[in-house]
């Protein structure tokens, strides 16, 4: 028996990209860094317009414990900082730079040794987020409040097309198993564990041959949504986060593959400025893995990776993954340290539906991985009652999104559970 | 770049939709409906269509007048007329048919608010009502015509009458027999036949019910496509053997009357298609398990005490109108902890007591 969680589903895995090799993407002209990459305060910019700037060079300060350093990805002059909308329709400000294409940089200091201290304040000082699409500060999940045991990195990728980590895993295996190395040296635990879902059996046999005894590759159940942290937490260590806790609440700490490879390159030297990009979908020729600058315009992939969305076909641009990603309204939006995938899906792949009456058929009742009543939820928000939402639990929803998706009557609950919780945050409905 | 479709997520859905189950739900009747027109004739295949398209049409003509978007295409009423004719018995009149699908349809589903509204299964409360309405023409019991002299087009001798000939219905149904040796004592099995009784060669007052082989099809085809709810059929029918069996308990033939009950009359029909009607049956492990043994009990209660025949119809009626009550049962979403009721109680009566002190402190003082 594989581990699992209860519940759950299982939509198709379309992992298309799986065996392109990473490769480094072309750069634009005219790159636009946001500011706030990051869950928490957006970084403060410490660059003026004129500036000549080095790749690597610090142009934004963490403005908050919760906020996160943002470097610059080439080399060239600053020529603005313009507020722009991000692929989630932030409103943030965007550094502007025009890349002089000689690739100066400059690095920090490589750590030989880091003790504990060294690379905790590595982590920061390289604004090192959560990867994995949070973009949650790694240095404040870092630092929790209760004593952690279990140190485990997300691995599972349990979202459709996506297949940058995959990638990550069988090509940069010993810097990810350095990374994970670091972290457990900050947390002081003995053991980690890789949860990987089975439908990735190359990247669990290469990562297994490599780890170290303190290290455990874990074979998961293909089932979405495997990587979501609480259930990932408990379908390796059995352990159950309590209602609105932390992992660190039952002593888990759950960091992205990504994350953790970041974490080894900052140690090394390089700060966070890059990452491994999935694009991916039928609107494009060249699907692929790739290494993406931060601040490349959308715009520019589509060109790149020869974009052929047929003018008469309806289609739908993804940032992130097609269960939790954003849709786009247009291609201005940039890439930041967060931008998983790209996907640009034609109407082959997916249809789009009127919502019809709901026919009790429970079917969002039963997958819930939360075990919540999505159907009694969207009845409450449909009557903009909040407080029976609220007391329906709507506060544990993770946005799963496994509800819409086996809704046969094609319900929008993910949109009824994320209004009840913004309006209830907002109302301060108890 | 001319459309975009921008919308929260997720972005991909399931393949399944609500035309897609009802149609499979059609198929898991077909078993059904092809051995009632081996058993009975063409004559209840025409009663069939006859209901399925007054469903269809009464629907059209109910959102037409209503002005509502029209819901005809999600194939609902096709699977209400569907069991609405598998539940009549072979030999009424035309009106029947035309008089309860505009039932099931007008008052029990689109005057409650179309599908997924409905107070209890439209076509099971639309039987009741033909059954309390018209008892004598409901409760006749059709003879098959298979391995007869009985022509397979003779019932359509009966469109216009209310008084079919003696060949056409029969005194007793293998329930109503197995009843009547309860009285003498014997062996249920002296009367009736299992072979008959699985194979459908039986009299009964409803056509589509009486082929247990057929009706099993249907229902392992919906349990692998996971239409329906595994738990309802299981524990329905669990609790009917149990029960039978307390019931029984003294008689030496209890192993023949748990295999009589569970085949005959209406109880795997109602059990895979009726019960598990969606917008009727709760979905939380305690509601469901309540609906389960609540059905069960309450069909071997009616079968052995009643005088009417009608104890599936008339149990499944019943829990559908306590499902709205079942499904206030809220499920703990993951990670709160279980309530121990004791403590609160404990906890809410020390409160008080101290309340209590208090009041009377302040008195003294």
């Amino acid at each position: 028996m594989l581990r699992t969680f209860k519940r759950g589903t299982h939509p198709p895995a379309m992992k298309n990209t799986q065996d392109c090799a990473l490769t480094d993407f072309s750069v634009p002209e005219i790159l636009y860094i946001p500011l706030s990459q990051h869950i928490g305060a957006p970084a403060k910019a410490v660059v003026n317009v004129g500036d000549h700037v080095l790749q690597g060079q610090l142009i934004g300060e963490a403005a908050s414990f919760v906020s996160a350093n943002v470097y610059s990805s080439v080399s060239g002059e600053v020529t603005g900082i313009v507020k722009k909308p991000t692929a989630i329709g932030m409103e943030v400000d965007h550094v502007v730079i025009k890349n002089d294409y000689k690739y100066e940089s400059v690095s920090l200091e490589p750590l030989e040794n880091p003790t504990k201290e060294q690379i905790f304040a590595r982590i920061k000082e390289a604004g090192i987020v959560g990867m994995g699409g949070a973009t949650f500060p790694t240095h404040v999940k870092l630092s929790p409040k209760n004593p952690v045991d279990v140190f485990i990195i997300n691995a599972a990728e349990c979202e459709p097309y996506i297949t940058c980590d995959y990638r990550l895993m069988l090509e940069k295996g010993q810097e990810l198993i350095d990374g994970i190395h670091y972290v457990m040296k900050v947390l002081d635990v003995k053991k980690a564990y890789i949860g990987v879902e089975a439908n990735k059996p190359k990247a669990i046999e290469y990562l297994a041959s490599i780890v170290p005894d303190d290290i455990a590759v874990m074979k998961l159940k293909t089932k979405y949504p495997q990587g979501a942290e609480k259930q990932l937490i408990y379908s390796i260590t059995r352990r159950i986060v309590p209602a609105g806790g932390l992992p660190a609440d039952v002593g888990c700490v759950v960091s992205n593959t990504h994350t953790c490879y970041s974490i080894a390159r900052a140690v090394a030297g390089e700060p966070c400025f890059k990452r491994a990009m999935t694009v991916s979908g039928e609107g494009v020729e060249k699907k692929g893995n790739y290494w993406v600058l931060n601040g490349t315009p959308y715009s520019y992939i589509y060109e790149q990776c020869k974009g052929n969305v047929d003018e008469k076909m309806t289609h739908k641009i993804i940032s992130g993954g097609p269960m939790m990603g954003f849709a786009q309204v247009n291609l201005n939006a940039c890439t930041a340290k967060g931008s998983s995938s790209l996907l640009f899906l034609s109407n082959k792949e997916f249809e789009h539906h009127t919502p019809s009456q709901c026919i009790n058929c429970g079917r969002c009742i039963h997958h819930c991985p939360m075990n919540l009543q999505p159907r009694d939820i969207d009845d409450a928000v449909q009557e903009k009652d909040y407080k029976k939402a609220l007391d329906l639990g709507v506060m544990n929803c993770i946005e799963c999104g496994v509800c819409s998706y086996s809704c046969p009557a094609k319900r929008t609950l993910v949109q009824s559970m994320k209004l009840a919780k913004k309006s209830i945050k907002e109302r301060g409905i108890k | 770049m001319t459309r975009m479709v921008v919308s929260t997520s997720p972005h991909i859905t399931s393949k399944s939709t609500t035309q897609k189950i009802m149609l499979d739900v059609i198929i898991a009747l077909l078993p059904a409906l092809i051995a009632t027109v081996v058993i009975f004739g063409v004559y209840p295949l025409f009663l069939t269509l006859l209901c399925i398209e007054s469903c269809v049409f009464f629907e059209y003509i109910f959102n037409r007048i209503r002005k509502k978007e029209q819901t005809i295409k999600d194939l609902s009423a096709v699977v209400t007329g569907l069991i609405l004719g598998l539940n009549l018995p072979g030999t009424v009149p035309i009106w029947v048919p035309i008089v309860g699908s505009a039932f099931a349809i007008i008052i029990v589903k689109m005057l409650f608010g179309g599908i997924g509204k409905n107070f209890a299964n439209p076509a099971m409360a639309a039987r009741v009502f033909l059954v309390l309405a018209w008892a004598g023409l409901m409760t006749q019991k059709t003879n098959p015509v298979i391995g007869t002299d009985i022509g397979y087009f003779s019932f359509f001798n009966y469109a216009f009458s209310i008084n079919p000939g003696l060949d056409a219905v029969s005194s007793a149904t293998p329930l109503g027999l197995v009843k009547a040796t309860i009285e003498t004592g014997g062996s249920p099995l002296q009367s009736v036949n299992v072979l008959s009784m699985l194979l459908g060669t039986t009299a009964s007052s409803a056509v589509g019910e009486t082929c247990a082989i057929a009706i099993l099809i249907g229902g392992v085809y919906l349990l692998c496509r996971k239409v329906i709810d595994w738990r309802i059929p299981t524990f329905y029918i669990a609790t009917v053997v149990v029960f039978t069996a307390l019931i029984y308990s003294k008689s030496q033939y209890v192993g023949e009357y748990i295999l009589t009950y569970l085949l005959g009359g209406g109880l795997l029909f109602g059990a895979f298609f009726m019960a598990t009607d969606y917008a009727t049956s709760p979905k939380s492990w305690i509601g469901v398990t309540i609906y389960g043994i609540g059905l069960g009990v309450l069909t071997v209660v009616f079968r052995r005490f009643s005088s009417m025949p009608e104890g599936v119809s008339y149990s499944i009626l019943l829990m559908n109108i306590l499902t709205p009550l079942l499904e206030k049962i809220k499920t703990r979403p993951y990670g709160v902890p279980k309530r121990n009721i004791a403590k609160e109680i404990g906890e809410k009566f020390k409160a008080r007591s101290k309340k209590k002190v208090a009041a009377e402190g302040g008195e003294n003082g």
